[in-house]
């Protein structure tokens, strides 16, 4: 009888804990918390409780296949390869952009560093991104000018110990639930905590301060935050002359947000805002946490920039238990930044555009690489549909869930020539595919993640991938042999880690040999290198840092007579994202089964709506059918729609107009009528 | 300490006292429950109030070493086990999850330290074959603090405690007495499912209701709890009431008959009938 236990790094979201999965003769029987480990010490969420359930579900797939007369067929991986291989090596003839890339926040940094480095040196194109478009491409934008570094600027557990902690667009206990955590403590020990958001989360009930803006105010609302400091004299005027530069600017445009003007804007009542503000900026070490509630926007990177003039404004920055801390969605959405699969960058945010970088590159990859950005998501999917694009290959993703109105992504997918999904699930995307690849899931194979506090930590293989599939990083390899490359000849991960440290100067000092006995985080520019707790402690990584003078700007598509309601959409505790693993797992489905519509008890009754009542919600892009659940969570006019569910897709609905600089659509904010369906 | 264990464990091994030894292994600085079957792996053996060898899998809701019994119902297996972890053991037999014939225990009496640290009330086993003796923790001041407050403000306490609970279920799936295959914390008539905070105070009640009798005081459920509810206090209050009431205590005599799952042999209570009715 074998039975061990097998550390590795939760494959859910950002929080990056570690756990054990027990292994009984081979076979998975469950997750042992790991009791050492910094951020989870020995507590998990629930989805993290049972992250070994979908590992062995019954619905993996195992063997490659291939579409013959409209349906997939079982194939080998000989003919799957040699196809794939064929088709891409004649679209990279004709037009090596034709063809576009998605890779993914769920597979590992070497996975996405392989994945970016086959678009790039084999198929000649930097029309590569993954999902981090779609979160927190605002965040990476954003943090960069102004700071000069695109990340979570402080460690988890530094949260304990701040005086107040500002959440804004983080429903935090149910999407990052171990960060949660170390708010909770903080609050306990006397922290003040506010929460800005249109929704009562679960943590309003601990809040000194809820203020309930209206969904895409967040500029103003910030802006009302910095008027009220600079009009009381509250701000670090030794940090903001040592350490910044365009005050000026900030004051200029600040000046014009007194909060009688932002109650009108936002919603907020004066008073609530000037306490609230009052309580930041008096605080000793304050921390700013946000998350998608803030970056899914048009205004995407002017909220981010406005968190970043705030924080700098009352010196919070480059000091514990301060600074503004993104927190990342997916297990590895910073690995896949950081790792390049974004189309302007390749790993550690090299710019593709700089002449001595791209030589760097080319010279160590041994082939000439394309000079100009690539495509991001939705760009792709627009130029698949305008036929553009012709073939596209995705590892681990699932727009058809994820992208904002997905009867367009459906169209963009369906007009594609050629479609290639690398998947350990036949997602509702991998199901209009024409090849499809059968993945290794995180349990089954090694590798790294790096989490939302820049912390890169080790996955470790648990179990043998079932039937024929594999890793993803063997698949990229053998795909990069058949289309005769001779620069994926790795024998392991660790291998792919050592090329990525020597040509990643914020991975400089990682290797496995370090990584075993626990996580770095970057910047780790050396092997002797202790790696970097928070980031901009004497200086900013871009020197000096700059505040921004951003004006307010409406969401693109506000309520009007014929679609009254804002619609926002987000997700909860128990599901994530596409639900592609959620949602084979039993516990989760049995406390939510399937989506619903939030929406006001005054509204309900203005429709005439019971609570369960099935509803449908319509926009301007589509209309889903689902059941009404009435709560005081959202307030009067506005409607939430968690996004995971299939059945009542969320984003059928979503806007896809994008921020112009970042390019993340507008999830948060959009027009739509609901009906109560007559049965 | 930790070489008088690999040596006994090395020794049980080799005289095929046992096939195989459960307990704690160190590997690249972490440690980890690991079923030890070759004696040359045994210098990687170690001890650790941090990890406890009686735990429940999930999702199959059945304790580690029943489900290794399950799969070779043969096997001797040597466990190295404290105080809590024998209690565990033993109350997990009274209650059909284990065969103990099979299972040979090497008891470990936990140092002063160690009893302080898990607030034990009897940190050492049945029969302690390595450490010595030392005395519980009789005074328990998060107990105390506690039965200090007025009703109102216990009620109070509480009501913010389990208004911090995100359903993890991180109590129960550590406990080693919750093994129910239909658990009632999932079920929807105890509890309302897919809302946060759960329902004060059913969700976490109907659990604390159930294994009332079983818990063997381990605390690891306050460990595993990411918002930092007080468990353990609870589960102490609950003992010394099951103590109190039905003079049992959990893990403590095999033989002793569980009260909830007693049947009575003598006569049933008489319902009182007022009278003049």
């Amino acid at each position: 009888m074998e039975y061990k236990n097998v550390l590795t790094t939760c494959p859910y979201c950002g929080a990056g804990c570690n756990f054990y999965l027990q292994v009984l003769n081979g076979e998975l029987v469950g997750v042992l918390p790991c009791k050492s480990h910094t951020v989870s010490q020995g507590k998990l969420c629930i989805k993290g409780w049972n992250a070994s359930e979908f590992v062995t579900s019954k619905e993996r797939l195992t063997r490659p296949l291939i579409k013959q007369n409209g349906s997939l067929i079982e194939a080998s991986w000989d003919e799957a390869l040699t196809t794939i291989a064929k088709k891409l090596k004649e679209y990279k003839e004709i037009d090596p952009n034709s063809i576009a890339v998605l890779s993914s926040a769920k597979c590992t940094n070497e996975e996405n560093y392989l994945m970016m480095k086959f678009a790039r040196a084999v198929l000649g194109t930097n029309n590569v991104d993954h999902c981090a478009r779609l979160c927190h491409a605002s965040t990476v934008v954003g943090l960069v000018q102004s700071f000069g570094s695109g990340a979570m600027t402080n460690s988890i557990r530094e949260l304990e110990n701040a005086d107040c902690i500002l959440i804004i667009g983080s429903n935090t206990a149910e999407q990052h639930p171990l960060i949660a955590r170390y708010i909770l403590r903080a609050t306990e020990k006397g922290a003040k905590l506010i929460v800005v958001d249109p929704r009562a989360i679960t943590l309003t009930q601990f809040a000194d301060y809820h203020l309930r803006q209206r969904p895409g105010t967040d500029v103003a609302v910030f802006n009302g935050f910095m008027n009220v400091i600079l009009a009381n004299g509250l701000e670090d005027k030794k940090f903001i002359e040592e350490r910044t530069e365009g005050f000026e600017e900030l004051k200029e445009t600040v000046k014009n947000y007194a909060p009688e003007h932002v109650e009108k804007i936002t919603g907020i009542p004066k008073d609530k805002l000037v306490a609230a503000a009052m309580t930041f900026a008096k605080a000793e070490c304050a921390s700013i946490v946000y998350s998608m509630g803030i970056t899914q926007h048009t205004t995407g990177v002017d909220n981010v920039s406005s968190s970043a003039n705030l924080a700098m404004l009352t010196g919070n920055v480059g000091k514990p238990s301060t600074g503004v801390n993104p927190l990342r969605g997916q297990n590895n959405v910073q690995g896949a930044c950081d790792l390049g699969a974004l189309p302007n960058v390749y790993s550690g945010y090299q710019s593709v555009t700089d002449e001595k970088i791209r030589a760097k590159f080319e010279n160590a990859w041994k082939a000439k690489l394309p000079e100009n950005p690539g495509l991001t998501v939705v760009e792709m999917m627009n130029e698949a549909a305008n036929g553009n694009v012709k073939a596209m290959y995705i590892m681990g993703e699932n727009p058809m869930i994820s992208d904002p109105d997905i009867n367009h992504v459906r169209e963009g997918l369906e007009t594609l020539e050629f479609l290639v999904v690398q998947d350990i699930f036949l997602s509702e995307t991998a199901q209009l595919a024409d090849v499809v690849l059968p993945a290794a899931s995180y349990a089954e194979k090694e590798g790294t993640f790096t989490s939302t506090e820049r912390s890169v930590q080790m996955v470790r293989k648990a179990t043998e991938p079932p039937g024929e599939s594999k890793a993803d990083w063997e698949i990229i390899c053998d795909l990069a042999k058949a289309i005769s490359s001779k620069e994926f000849e790795y024998k392991s991960p660790a291998e792919i880690m050592d090329e990525i440290a020597s040509l990643t100067p914020i991975y400089g000092g990682m290797s496995y040999e370090r990584l075993q006995r626990g996580g770095l985080q970057w910047p780790c520019p050396s092997k002797e290198h202790p790696g970097t707790p928070y980031l901009h402690k004497e200086k900013f990584s871009r020197g000096k840092g700059k505040f921004f003078g951003i004006e307010f700007k409406e969401p693109v598509e506000l309520p009007d007579e014929e679609y009254p309601f804002i619609l926002t959409t987000g997700r909860i505790m128990f599901h994530f994202h596409t639900g592609t693993m959620t949602r084979k797992t039993d516990l989760l489905n049995k406390e939510v089964p399937t989506g619903y519509v939030e929406i006001a008890p005054k509204d309900a009754e203005k429709l005439g709506l019971a609570d369960g009542e099935l509803v449908s919600v319509q926009t301007r892009r589509g209309k889903i059918e689902t059941k009404a659940l009435i709560t005081k969570r959202v307030s009067e006019g506005l409607i939430f729609i968690p996004f995971h569910f299939a059945e009542c897709a969320a984003n059928v609905l979503t806007n896809p107009a994008l921020d112009p600089k970042a390019k993340i659509p507008e999830y948060k904010v959009c027009a739509a009528k609901i009906e109560k369906i007559k049965g | 300490m930790i070489e008088n264990i690999r040596h006994l464990a090395r020794k049980w091994l080799e005289a095929k006292e046992v096939d195989a030894i459960f307990g704690l292994k160190e590997q690249d600085g972490y440690i980890a429950p690991h079923l030890f079957t070759d004696a040359s792996e045994l210098d990687n053996l170690t001890i650790s109030t941090e990890y406890r060898l009686c735990y429940t899998c999930r999702p199959l809701k059945e304790d580690i070493l029943s489900l290794m019994q399950g799969k070779e119902p043969d096997t001797r297996i040597g466990i190295v086990a404290r105080g809590c972890e024998e209690r565990a053991l033993i109350e997990l037999a009274k209650r059909n999850q284990l065969d103990l014939d099979k299972v040979k225990i090497m008891g470990i009496a936990c140092t002063l330290e160690e009893a302080k640290e898990c607030k034990c009330e009897k940190p050492y086993p049945s029969n302690p074959i390595i450490g010595e003796r030392v005395e519980g923790v009789s005074e328990d001041e998060d107990v105390n603090t506690l039965l200090n407050k007025s009703l109102p403000e216990r009620l109070e306490f509480w009501r913010h405690e389990l208004s911090k609970c995100i359903k993890c279920y991180g109590c129960r799936n550590v406990c080693p007495m919750c093994f129910c295959k239909d658990c009632k914390m999932e079920q929807e008539v105890f509890c309302k499912t897919g809302w946060l905070p759960p329902e004060i105070p059913m969700f976490l009640f109907i659990r604390w209701y159930h294994i009332s009798e079983r818990c063997i005081g381990c605390g690891q459920c306050e460990k595993a709890c990411p918002v930092d509810i007080p468990l353990l206090t609870l589960f102490k209050l609950l003992r010394r009431d099951v103590k109190d009431l039905f003079d049992y205590e959990a893990g403590m005599d095999a033989e002793q008959e569980a009260p909830l799952l007693t049947t009575l042999d003598e006569m049933p209570i008489k319902e009182e009938v007022p009278s003049g009715v």
